[in-house]
């Protein structure tokens, strides 16, 4: 086994750079202005190869969780929680809630972005329940 | 669009399975009876043997993504007219297409995997895959790997959506484990109870160690013939292709998109569109269904997306209606990648066809004249109606 860690293709390299800076960034097409994750070279929506990286606002709601009961990193030992967000800004992200947890379905629960120091002690986005 | 495109153009002559029991018990044993390619021979030369050719009457060879296409060719000396590399739903697309292009007339679709005795890694910092499918990769960071956690995901947010609940879910694995229990050349037979399955460990919450794949070693290969030369050459009655579809959901694939808001729905509806109205008929003309099922809930998904119960009500079709071969619809009939071998849908093709060869024994859906495969790898919807 190993620690997770990030795939990094030169088009990922700025957000991690600010997510370094606890300021998330998601590239925003200059033609149709929509967000996309992960990073990549096009706008899927109208191929333009225009972008402008600005930071999320921070807030989403859950669209789906599971939690894990088989370990499969050295720095991840079950039982952890990995949620399904749809962020404000459209585009759907894959993290894990922090803090406290709702009590029944976690469907729809409204959540904001924090930091949270990863293995190596780099700010990793996660999320917690908003208003918490 | 309506066409008959690849309908009857292609038959299945020969099928042929490596010993996937005997295999996996040396396996478990610590010994390696074969590697891929040895899996892969040995199936081919069953496949042979079941269709009562000969190696030479072999001009078409496409072998699976696990194993090297030349060295293939080279271990059981094909020089084809066509040849190629594809996973078991597209290699019987492919060789029904280079036949009705007049580019071969009788192919070998040869697969071998040793991925248990080379401890192939479907998740954590190796996870298989993760070179095609981004999505399998990307969330690393976050602890996500592993294709099961991503079907977790799907089918926690389909069961809050729709109310098919875990223990509806178990009925998939309870069904199969039946099936397997009737097929000798199963690696699990050990009937299970819906209480068995409840109580079995999650691996990774809402599935269960019951809805995950097995892993084991092994080989498949078929022979798909020109329809009317099949007549001619093989040794048994010919099972026919009547019709193929294919839709792939590529975008937002990554971030999972396909998979959480829609559950590959509109994949599988364009799918079933084609395939249908290819074959001229419908799901209520099908007598079984084999599904993908490295996951339990491909076959919840599936029975919606293809029209076989209503949207939103598969929770109540598996409990009341029944998809084992008691039920209403018989599903995985010889066990499927849960219970009889993770062969990467190719043992589900041979299922069919000898389903609809009425050779399955004590598992023999009585009357099957028509068996209908599909598979939704990641979004990638795909399907085979085969018959007599």
């Amino acid at each position: 086994m190993a620690n997770s860690r990030a795939v990094i293709s030169c088009y990922d390299e700025p957000m991690w750079a600010s997510i370094r800076r606890r300021k998330w960034e998601l590239q925003h097409c200059d033609d149709c202005s929509r967000v996309r994750y992960p990073p990549s070279p096009t706008c899927p929506h109208c191929l333009s190869m225009a972008a402008t990286w600005k930071p999320l606002a921070g807030g989403g709601r859950i669209i789906s969780w599971v939690v894990y009961h088989k370990q499969y990193f050295d720095d991840y030992p079950p039982p952890y929680n990995v949620v399904a967000v749809q962020l404000d800004e459209g585009p759907l992200v894959i993290t894990n809630l922090v803090g406290d947890e709702p009590e029944g379905s976690w469907l729809d629960h409204r959540v904001e972005i924090v930091y949270a120091p990863d293995v190596r002690g780099e700010p990793l986005p996660r999320v917690r329940l908003a208003g918490r | 669009m309506t066409t008959s495109g690849l309908k009857g153009v292609g038959a299945v002559i020969g099928v042929g399975e490596s010993d996937y029991v005997a295999d996996h018990a040396r396996v478990r044993a610590g010994e390696k009876p074969h590697d891929s390619y040895g899996y892969a021979a040995i199936a081919f030369s069953r496949a042979l043997k079941d269709a009562g050719i000969s190696r030479d009457d072999i001009d078409g060879l496409i072998v699976g993504p696990t194993v090297a296409y030349e060295r293939v060719g080279e271990i059981l000396g094909i020089n084809p007219t066509w040849g190629g590399q594809q996973d078991a739903m597209l290699a019987v697309i492919e060789a029904c297409m280079a036949i009705k292009a007049g580019l071969a007339t009788t192919v070998a679709l040869v697969y071998g995997n040793d991925q248990r005795s080379a401890a192939v890694q479907y998740g954590g910092p190796e996870a298989m895959g993760g070179n095609l499918f981004l999505s399998y990769v990307y969330h690393a960071p976050w602890g996500f790997t592993s294709q099961g956690a991503l079907y977790a995901m799907m089918f926690r947010r389909f069961s809050e959506l729709t109310g098919c609940t875990e223990r509806h879910l178990g009925e998939v694995a309870v069904a199969q484990r039946h099936a397997a229990s009737l097929n000798p050349g199963a690696l699990m037979r050990k009937p299970i109870t819906l209480d068995d399955y409840m109580a079995s460990p999650y691996i990774c919450a809402p599935l269960h160690l019951f809805d995950y794949c097995l892993i084991n070693d092994g080989g498949v290969a078929l022979i798909v013939c020109e329809a009317e030369k099949a007549k001619r050459i093989a040794a048994r009655t010919p099972v026919t292709i009547h019709g193929v579809g294919r839709y792939d959901l590529n975008c937002g694939a990554t971030s999972l998109e396909p998979r959480l808001l829609d559950f590959y729905r509109p994949a599988q509806e364009a799918c079933a569109r084609q395939v249908f109205d290819m074959a001229g008929l419908g799901p209520q003309d099908m007598d079984a269904v084999q599904v993908y099922d490295s996951f339990s809930c491909h076959v919840p998904f599936a029975l919606e997306g293809y029209g076989y119960c209503r949207s939103g009500d598969v929770g109540r079709f598996m409990a009341e209606e029944g998809i084992s071969l008691a039920g209403k619809l018989p599903v995985n009939t010889g066990g499927g990648h849960l219970s009889h071998s993770y062969m990467q849908g190719w043992n589900h093709q041979v299922e069919a066809v000898r389903q609809v060869r009425g050779e399955c024994g004590p598992r023999q859906v009585e009357g099957c004249r028509f068996v209908h495969y599909n598979s939704d790898v990641a979004g990638k919807a795909v399907s085979i109606i085969y018959g007599a």
